[in-house]
C-alpha cells in the first residue's frame, strides 16, 4: 500500500510538472512581453520591470526562466490578475472552493441517481423497466447543458418559483469566509440565523448540481447497466446461485462490489467532462466559481489569470483522479498488494 | 429407487432466427452411493445438462424434460422456488475453472461462511458466528488444507488453481450434499494436482457415501474413479452401462471410437502408427444433423439413421443405435 501510494505521488509530481511547462509556455505564445505575462503587472515603471527581469531570470537562458517560474509557484505567488490588478492566488483561494463544492455534490448527484438505475437496468435486462432507464438516459444525454439550464431557470424558478436562479446565497446573509466552502463557513460561523442560512444555500445549490449531473449521471447509468450485465454473467455468480443463496444476497454480496469496481474508474475520467460542464453552467446560475472567472479572463485578455486558473484547475481535476484510485484500490484486492510475473 | 431419474431432457436455445436443440432427448439416471461419469467431447452438452439439473441456466435456455425425479419426488410438479430450495439443499457443484468460480472480491473465508446453512448451527446468535468460523475451518481441514488461517485470509488470485478447487469442493460440502456435480473438475491443472483431487473425490464418496456426477471429456482418465459411464455425442445421448461394459464392449460405434483413440487400449498397436480416429469433427450447433446427429463421421451409418433412434437395453447397458455392435462380440 505504502508503494502503491508512492507511486501515485510520484505522478502526481511528474504532471504536474508537465503541466507547469505548458502554462509557463504559455506566456512565450501569448502577445505582449512574457515578464508581464507571467507577473501581470501592466503598469510598472522601468526600476520595477528591471526588478521582475531580475526575479524571473529573463536575461538567463529559458531552463533558468522555467526554474524561476517554479519558485514562484512553490512559493503561491502566481503573478496578479491583469484585470484587477489583485493576486491571482487569493481570487484562486475565492473561487476555487465554490467550483470544488459544486461539482463534488453534482459528482455525488450523479452517482447516486445514476449507478443505482444502471443496475436496476442490469438486473431487469431487455425488459420494460430496462428499456425505459436507457432510453431516459439516451434523452438526459442528448440536450446540451446550456439549454437545459436555461430551461431549468425558466421552469422552476421563473415558472414554479420553487428555487433561486442564480448565485449560491442569498445576499441577505452575512457568512464569513473560513474554508471557502459556503456549507462548512455557514456551520462554523456564530451568526443567529444560521439554520436559514443554511437551508438557503442548499436551495441555492440544487438546480445548478442537477444541471451538471445529468450527463455524467446518464453517463454511469450506461457504465453501471454494462458492468453489472457482465458480472451477472460471469461463472461466480452462476456458483453463488448453486450454493443457494436468495437473488438478493447474490446481488448485495457478490455482484455490486465487483461490478462498482469496473464502474469507479470511469468515475475519475467522467469528473474531467463534468468539470467543463459546471464551467459552463457556472455562468449561466452566476456561481461565483473559477469556471466563470476563467472565461470572464479569456474575454478580458486576462493572461495571467488564464495561466495560473488553467494549472489550479487541472491540478484539483488530478487529484480526484488519485483519490479515485485510491478507492478503486481499496475495493479491489487485485489491485492492491504486489503483483509477481504478471 | 433412483436418487437421480432423468429422461428425455431437452434444453433448447430460442434464437431470433431459429430454435437450436443443444441437449436432445437424453435421459440419466443415478442411484445412491454411485460414481457416475458423464463423457463427451467439448461442445456435447455435457456442462449444459449439469447446469440444467441444478438449475443455473441463463434464461435464453429453455428446459423440457418428461421425468424429474429426486428422491422419488416428482420435482415438475413443484413449483420453482420449491424445486429450487430442494436442490439446493441436496446438490451441490463444483465448476471447471475454480479460480473464475470464486467472487475475486470477497475473501475465501467469507465465501464459505455464506455456504454454511444457519440451521445447521446450533445456539443464540452470538454463537453462532463462532461456530461458523469453526464449520469453516473443519471444512478445510476435511479437504485437506492444513494452513486454514492464511487460506480464509486470502483472496482467490492468492491462491493455486489447485486449491481453488480444493476451496470450491468445501463449499460444495457445507451444505452436505447428497450428489455431488463436478464439471471437468481438473481441467487446466497438472496431472498430480488432477489425482489429489480425484482421491479427494473418491474418498468422499466411500466415506459419506456421496454419489458424485463427473464430467470429462477424457474416457480413459475417469475410468478409473467411476462405477458407472454416460457418454453424449452432440447433445444426443449416446450410451450408458458399468465402466467394464463401455470400456471392454462398447456397443455403440462413438464409443467404440473414443476407446479406441486412447493409446492404453492399444498397447498392441505397433508404435509409430496412427491412432484410430473418426474423420470430421464434432458439428456446431447452427448445423446439427438430422436423426442420429454422429450419421456423417460414422463408420456403420445407413440409410436408417437419419431418423434419431431409439434407446435399447441390454440388462443396463443401454445404447441408442441402429446398428450397434451388439452382434459383434
Amino acid at each position: 500500500m505504502f508503494i502503491f501510494t508512492l507511486r501515485r505521488l510520484n505522478l502526481f509530481i511528474f504532471t504536474m510538472l508537465v503541466l507547469t511547462l505548458i502554462s509557463f509556455s504559455l506566456s512565450y505564445l501569448f502577445p505582449g512581453d512574457p515578464v508581464i505575462n507571467l507577473s501581470g503587472q501592466l503598469n510598472s515603471s522601468e526600476e520595477q520591470l528591471a526588478l521582475l527581469n531580475e526575479n524571473y531570470h529573463m536575461q538567463d537562458n529559458i531552463l533558468w526562466q522555467y526554474w524561476a517560474y517554479i519558485e514562484h509557484i512553490i512559493q503561491g505567488d502566481l503573478g496578479l490578475s491583469m484585470s484587477s490588478q489583485s493576486p491571482v492566488l487569493n481570487e484562486i483561494m475565492i473561487l476555487l472552493p465554490a467550483t470544488i463544492e459544486l461539482s463534488l455534490v453534482a459528482l455525488l448527484i450523479a452517482m447516486f441517481i445514476g449507478i443505482p438505475l444502471g443496475f436496476i437496468a442490469a438486473i431487469k435486462h431487455n425488459k420494460t423497466s430496462d428499456n425505459i432507464i436507457l432510453s431516459v438516459a439516451m434523452f438526459g444525454y442528448s440536450i446540451p447543458v446550456f439549454w437545459l439550464g436555461l430551461l431549468a431557470i425558466l421552469f422552476f424558478s421563473i415558472g414554479l418559483g420553487w428555487l433561486p436562479s442564480a448565485g449560491r446565497i442569498s445576499l441577505l446573509f452575512e457568512i464569513d469566509i473560513i474554508t471557502g466552502v459556503l456549507f462548512f463557513d455557514i456551520l462554523l460561523s456564530d451568526s443567529p440565523d444560521k439554520w436559514q442560512a443554511f437551508q438557503d444555500a442548499t436551495t441555492h445549490i440544487i438546480l445548478p448540481a442537477c444541471v451538471v449531473a445529468l450527463a455524467p449521471a446518464t453517463i454511469f447509468i450506461r457504465l453501471a447497466r454494462a458492468s453489472m450485465i457482465e458480472v451477472l454473467e460471469t461463472s461466480y455468480i452462476k456458483a453463488v446461485k448453486a450454493k443457494g443463496l436468495s437473488f438478493k444476497q447474490i446481488i448485495f454480496r457478490h455482484a455490486l462490489r465487483n461490478a462498482l469496481i469496473k464502474i469507479i474508474r470511469h468515475v475519475g475520467l467522467q469528473f474531467a467532462n463534468l468539470v467543463t460542464i459546471a464551467m459552463v453552467t457556472e455562468v449561466i446560475f452566476s456561481w461565483p466559481g473559477i469556471g466563470r472567472w476563467l472565461i470572464e479572463s479569456i474575454y478580458q485578455r486576462d493572461y495571467t489569470a488564464i495561466q495560473s486558473g488553467l494549472l489550479v484547475l487541472s491540478c484539483f481535476i488530478f487529484i480526484v483522479h488519485i483519490l479515485t484510485d485510491f478507492i478503486y484500490a481499496a475495493l479491489n484486492p487485485l489491485a492492491r498488494g504486489n503483483k509477481h510475473g504478471s | 429407487m433412483n436418487l437421480l431419474d432423468i429422461r428425455n431432457l431437452s434444453i433448447e436455445l430460442k434464437t431470433k432466427n431459429q430454435n437450436i436443440l443443444a441437449v436432445d432427448r437424453v435421459s440419466l439416471s443415478m442411484k445412491e452411493g454411485e460414481v457416475r461419469g458423464l463423457v463427451g467431447e467439448s461442445g456435447s452438452g455435457k456442462s449444459l445438462l449439469a447446469q440444467a439439473i441444478i438449475g443455473v441456466l441463463d434464461d435464453k435456455w429453455h428446459v423440457h424434460a418428461d421425468r424429474f425425479h429426486w428422491r422419488g419426488i416428482d420435482l415438475l410438479r413443484l413449483d420453482i422456488e420449491e424445486r429450487k430450495s430442494i436442490l439446493c439443499r441436496d446438490i451441490a457443484m463444483i465448476f471447471q475453472e475454480p479460480m473464475a468460480s470464486l467472487d475475486p472480491t470477497t475473501t475465501i473465508g467469507e465465501q464459505l461462511a455464506e455456504a454454511i446453512d444457519s440451521k445447521q448451527l446450533s445456539g443464540f446468535f452470538w454463537q453462532k458466528q463462532q461456530q461458523r468460523k469453526e464449520a469453516v475451518i473443519r471444512l478445510l481441514h476435511k479437504v485437506g488444507i492444513k494452513k486454514h488461517i492464511q487460506c480464509i485470509r486470502s483472496y482467490p488470485h492468492q491462491l493455486t488453481e489447485a486449491i481453488c478447487q480444493r476451496v470450491m469442493i468445501a463449499i460444495a460440502l457445507a451444505s452436505r450434499p447428497v450428489l455431488l456435480i463436478a464439471d471437468e473438475p481438473t481441467a487446466a491443472m497438472e496431472s498430480t494436482n488432477q489425482g489429489q483431487i480425484f482421491r479427494l473425490l473418491a474418498s468422499l464418496n466411500q466415506l459419506k457415501n456421496m454419489s458424485i456426477l463427473l464430467i470429462s471429456h477424457d474416457l480413459e482418465n475417469i475410468t478409473h474413479w467411476t462405477n458407472t459411464i454416460t457418454v453424449m455425442y452432440s447433445g444426443q445421448f449416446v450410451e450408458a452401462g458399468t465402466t467394464e461394459q463401455i470400456f471392454n464392449k462398447p456397443l455403440h460405434p462413438y464409443t467404440r471410437a473414443l476407446v479406441d483413440s486412447s493409446p492404453k487400449a492399444n498397447l498392441q498397436l505397433p508404435s509409430k502408427s496412427r491412432l484410430m480416429t473418426l474423420p470430421g469433427s464434432i458439428p456446431i450447433l447452427q448445423h446439427l444433423p438430422i436423426g442420429c446427429r454422429l450419421g456423417p463421421r460414422c463408420p456403420r451409418a445407413q440409410r436408417a439413421c437419419v431418423e434419431a433412434p431409439k434407446v435399447q437395453n441390454y440388462h443396463g447397458h443401454k445404447v441408442s443405435c441402429h446398428f450397434s455392435l451388439k452382434d459383434t462380440y
